[in-house]
């Protein structure tokens, strides 16, 4: 248990420290693959806390993600390497004010509620895995199939937004290198 | 004890597959050549670019090693010998390798220079082409298992490989394993030709030798990977299992190597477009044939 | 035990401060982004915390990060499609510029 307390709460502090350095560094890259850090001990906290399947889908869903955000980072800063010191901020007090309330509210609830009995042990972690299954197929089937069709919706919709307008000035011509 | 042995195996494939290397590149086959180069990598100069991201120049090479061996750690030589046998090896596999990707954004932005940012921005294209195709298979494979602990996926092959019971399936891993590990024709990160060794380029020294000696792991790992999950891993007859596990995947790693010295390297969007329309829809098929198969044979 | 759960739950609440104070904070749609994430993840951690200490017999919980992981990737390709949009567009995802979409 004193090892389990351990583990959470350094890899908590890890997820805390990198997700601060998000905003506080200039670097575009270094920003996305602090929050890729962060994403990444968020996911060893789910492991630390016999999480597993979820723990290792985290870690795994997380490092193409946040690549991508990365690459987008690039793509649509003017200073990218953060060698320029651009003020990348605006409604400072305002922002600092709302984070620290929503956090310091949450905190209060966190510690002041009364969680009740606290289940000492976890499910194996082969036990989850498949009960996991069992619920996405099972019970929760429409959920998953919803979840998966909003994916390809999303998909859809976003290269539709993404691709450039054609118009008959450049002959509708697709922006394909062939 | 199990960490130890899979750990010197993995080192003494690693060294095989280089002095394999070092034979097909030079044409002579000398035992003693990856030490002496590796030697000599450690006495040259290890130059630092003017203004790099030092932090992800420095990190980058360790960041690739660790996740090429960690994503050894799930891979079974025998049926015991195995350093983490998780419930979820088939997935965390997919996970540390998600991080040579991570590793290879780093290595292009550190050392400020542009074919190597070129470079690491071409590897996540690569990956969003093969990304599917590597998970895709492995759906398949622990369908036909019923599980995703690598021991019982080897095991389940006992009667019949997955390479007999899955072809398509093994044709797409091993495609997209080869894009994973950038091996030629799929080094689109280091293409020499174009970029000029790419995320290579920058390197020198000892983070030189680190970087190689990571590529050749990964190698490895994948080819461990591809036995696992398509070569019936430990399984034949006479020799031990470990034996067996070993002479498997250095087989595939050399065919890896052999296979890309006979292709011309391809174009990111051909690889982009031929992933998407060709290969996914026929990794579905292959999860399809083997839903049939698994539903109808048992 | 509920140390743990206590220790995961503050864990949460910060990272869930965090993000927004840089989902306020930042002027570029993409740094909005990754503060909108931080406040995912710190939904993920309660999640998997209440899943694991209060209620490990029901798979609800975790279906449930799976459907907020969702959310994460859903939001993450409407917001790159709307980016790249405004990007062709304007030439620039800054906030302070977007004035123009208040109508």
């Amino acid at each position: 248990m004193y090892a389990q307390a351990f583990f959470v709460a350094i890899f908590g502090l890890a997820a805390i420290g990198f997700g601060v350095w998000v905003f506080r560094t200039s670097s575009m890259v270094r920003s996305a693959l602090a929050l890729l850090f962060s994403q990444t001990a968020v996911g060893c906290m789910f492991l630390a806390m016999q999480t597993e399947f979820l723990g290792v889908l985290q870690i795994m869903m997380m490092a193409t993600e946040m690549s991508i955000m990365a690459i987008f980072m690039v793509m649509f800063m003017m200073d990218p390497g953060g060698l320029g010191g651009m003020d990348m901020t605006h409604q400072k007090r305002f922002s600092i004010g709302a984070g620290v309330i929503a956090g310091g509210v949450a905190i209060a609830v966190a510690l002041l509620a009364d969680w009740g009995p606290v289940t000492p042990q976890a499910p194996d972690a082969a036990m989850q895995t498949r009960e996991l299954g069992m619920e996405l197929l099972g019970r929760s089937m429409l959920i998953f199939e919803t979840a998966g069709i909003t994916i390809l919706t999303a998909m859809i919709a976003a290269t539709a937004v993404a691709i450039p307008v054609q118009t008959l000035a450049n002959g509708g011509d697709k922006e394909d290198s062939e | 004890m199990n960490v130890v042995i899979v750990l010197l195996a993995l080192l003494g494939s690693v060294w095989l597959l280089a002095v394999v290397e070092g034979w097909t590149t030079t044409g002579r086959l000398s035992l003693s050549a990856p030490l002496l180069s590796g030697l000599a990598h450690l006495g040259r100069e290890s130059i630092v670019p003017r203004t790099p991201d030092r932090l992800f120049f420095e990190a980058a090479p360790i960041l690739f090693l660790i996740v090429a061996v960690l994503g050894v750690t799930v891979l079974p030589l025998a049926p015991t010998l195995v350093i983490a046998d998780l419930a979820t090896g088939a997935l965390f596999i997919n996970a540390a390798l998600a991080y040579v990707l991570v590793a290879l954004i780093m290595a292009g932005w550190g050392p400020n220079g542009a074919y190597a940012m070129i470079g690491g921005w071409r590897f996540l294209g690569q990956l969003i082409a093969y990304a599917m195709l590597i998970v895709m298979p492995i759906t398949a494979v622990a369908m036909r298992a019923e599980s995703l602990v690598t021991t019982v996926i080897v095991a389940s092959q006992e009667s019949l490989w997955n390479i007999v019971y899955q072809p398509l399936g093994f044709v797409l891993f091993f495609i997209a394993a080869m894009a994973l590990a950038f091996r030629a024709p799929f080094d689109l990160p280091i293409a020499e030709g174009e970029l000029g060794g790419g995320v290579d380029a920058e390197y020198t020294g000892v983070r030189r030798a680190v970087l190689r000696l990571a590529r050749l792991t990964l190698v490895v790992t994948l080819a461990a990977a591809t036995v696992v999950f398509y070569l019936g891993g430990w399984h034949g007859p006479l020799l031990p299992p470990w034996a067996w596990s070993l002479i498997k995947t250095l087989a595939v790693a050399v065919s890896m190597l052999l296979v890309g010295r006979y292709l011309p390297r391809i174009r990111e969007a051909d690889l982009m477009r031929w992933c998407w329309t060709l290969g996914i829809p026929l990794a579905l098929v292959n999860i399809i044939i083997v839903g049939l198969l698994v539903l109808v044979v048992s | 035990m509920t140390a743990v759960l206590i220790v995961a739950l503050v864990t949460g609440a910060i990272l869930f401060g965090i993000g927004v104070y840089g989902a306020l904070s930042q002027t570029n749609l993409v740094m909005i982004m990754m503060g909108v994430e931080l406040i995912l993840a710190g939904a993920l951690v309660n999640l998997v915390a209440f899943w694991r200490f209060l209620h490990p017999e029901s798979y609800s919980g975790q279906m449930f990060v799976l459907v907020v992981m969702t959310v994460m990737a859903v939001e993450m390709a409407v917001g790159f499609g709307v980016a790249i949009a405004r990007f062709r567009a304007k030439g620039s995802v800054e906030m302070e510029e977007a004035g123009d979409l208040k109508g």
